[in-house]
């Protein structure tokens, strides 16, 4: 079966001389929950912009559900939520998934019916009734709404830049139930986090990015076997960072 | 193509209500009361010309705000959408940056057209109460070619945001239309009778610049002159064609190079 995801040797240097992204490879297969882990700056949000086609590698290849992302056909195939985005202030939750749903070329009824079944999912009902307008919802109200965006013309593939970032306990909750809900549903969600226990929690496979090259890769489930504990030990001992403040802290 | 255009239309769409939103359209309104306020309560005395004057005035202020209106509303298009960060979920649906660009050019020039309409409104009004020159087929001459400038002004607007800061992207704008309102055709004259190397870049200039001095005919309007030729205003309204055209291509080049 084709990858959902797949990044041959992709690298990124800025014109700056940076290099992002030192040859990362990987596979996503289709319906898999995939966490993409890593401290700042190791190159995650430079990776996941090529995988939305917003500039090419500059070496390697990357494939979306078997096609080019810069293309808009592939991109009609796929949902993104940003870490940060203000979306547009003076629109209200409706306005701004219509005007989504008028970029994605759903049809009127359609983009009315799934915007009214996404505020649902992603309770901003009373927002919506009361027509408030982004600019006076707080940030887990507009990550929410994010969700929404990304989710409106029922992507194949979701590719989710920090979506746990100012959401409360209820909100991650009910963004790991949306997730679970869309593996059943059989869609791809591919998301950066620094998030250790969520990534534990959701995912099948893991990959953990230091420097802009992949650490270490593999299933949740085999953690515990490979080089013992839990995902925050192999995330520390991948990147460097010694051992847990607990282990320290009895040491 | 039809989803192509309602992707087009709904970035257009958008711009436009931005602007309604965020009340900058109540500015343009307020621009129109400039005009229309002060010079209708000014006092003629009956004296013979004045009304000319007036009118003369109101064409200049109708000008002025209408470069000022242009380059605000496409200088603010892109900046806003880095800004807060709106340009990453934007892109990341089935949309072309071609796309994206006209969207925001059809926008903004939308907005601007309609600022630009309202303030000869108010000028008519104007020139009805107070007697002024009246001859309605240079007016529309005049009101034409002030919107095929704009034409020109929103595109220049759009591309220079893409490039420059938003206080150089105005600056640059401004003086460019000034400068070729102003010395347009005087440029023309030094390139070729002028003294070497300054004709040269005189000549350079002139042709790289827009030349904004062909869409002013407010000498016409307020002098009731005879019409402009039809030839010579298809000649200039297929000049802003190219000219727009030739400077969007620039904006797309230059939205494509953008760093994301």
């Amino acid at each position: 079966m084709e990858p959902a995801i797949s990044l041959q040797g992709v690298r990124k240097t800025y014109p700056d001389g940076r290099e992002a992204v030192r040859g990362v490879s990987l596979e996503v297969a289709p319906g898999e929950v995939f966490g993409f882990l890593g401290p700042n700056g190791a190159g995650k949000t430079s990776t996941i912009k090529m995988m939305l086609g917003f500039f090419p590698p500059t070496a390697g290849r990357v494939s979306i559900l078997g096609g080019d992302p810069c293309e808009p056909a592939t991109r009609r195939r796929l949902g993104y939520m940003p870490e940060t985005a203000w979306y547009y202030g003076y629109l209200t939750v409706r306005e701004l998934l219509r005007f989504y749903g008028d970029l994605c070329n759903l049809s009127r009824d359609v983009s009315r019916r799934r915007s009214e079944e996404l505020i649902r999912l992603v309770s901003l009902e009373d927002a919506a009734a009361r027509g408030t307008p982004l600019k006076n919802f707080s940030k887990g109200m507009l990550q929410r709404a994010g969700i929404a965006q990304a989710l409106l013309h029922d992507p194949e593939l979701l590719i989710l830049d920090e979506p746990l970032t100012g959401l409360d306990p209820l909100a991650r909750i009910q963004l790991r139930d949306i997730i679970r809900m869309l593996k059943e549903q059989g869609k791809t969600v591919f998301f950066s986090s620094h998030e250790l226990s969520e990534a534990e929690l959701v995912c099948d496979r893991v990959a953990i990015l230091k420097d802009g090259a992949v650490a270490w890769c593999g299933p949740v489930k085999d953690m515990a076997g490979d080089g013992g504990g839990n995902l925050e030990r192999i995330f520390l001992k991948m990147i460097g960072g010694g051992t847990a403040p607990r282990e320290a802290a009895h040491a | 193509m039809r989803d192509s255009c309602q992707r087009v239309a709904a970035v257009a769409r958008l711009s436009v209500l931005e602007l309604y939103r965020r009340k900058d359209l109540f500015a343009a309104l307020l621009l129109a009361a400039v005009i229309l306020v002060p010079l209708s309560a000014f006092n003629l005395f009956g004296v013979e010309g004045m009304s000319r004057y007036l009118c003369e005035v109101s064409l200049l202020l109708i000008w002025i705000f209408s470069i000022a209106v242009g380059l605000a509303v496409a200088g603010r298009q892109f900046p806003v959408e880095f800004e807060s960060r709106t340009i990453y979920p934007l892109l990341s649906k089935p949309v072309r940056r071609g796309e994206l660009l006209l969207g925001k050019y059809l926008g903004a020039l939308t907005a601007s057209a309609s600022a630009l309409l309202v303030f000869y409104l108010c000028h008519l009004l104007l020139m009805l109460a107070k007697g002024g020159p009246w001859n309605g087929l240079v007016l529309a001459q005049g009101v034409l070619l002030h919107l095929e400038f704009m034409m020109i002004l929103t595109a220049v607007g759009l591309a220079g945001s893409l490039w420059l800061t938003p206080s150089a992207n105005l600056t640059v704008g401004a003086l460019t239309a000034a400068g070729m309102l102003l010395f347009g055709e005087k440029l023309a004259a030094f390139a070729q009778t002028g003294p070497m190397p300054g004709a040269a870049l005189a000549a350079l200039v002139h042709l790289l610049v827009p030349h904004f001095e062909f869409f002013d005919i407010r000498l016409q309007i307020v002098h009731s002159w005879e019409p402009v030729a039809a030839g010579v205003v298809l000649l200039v309204t297929a000049y802003a064609v190219a000219y727009t055209a030739f400077v969007l291509g620039i904006a797309s080049w230059l939205l494509g190079r953008k760093k994301l």
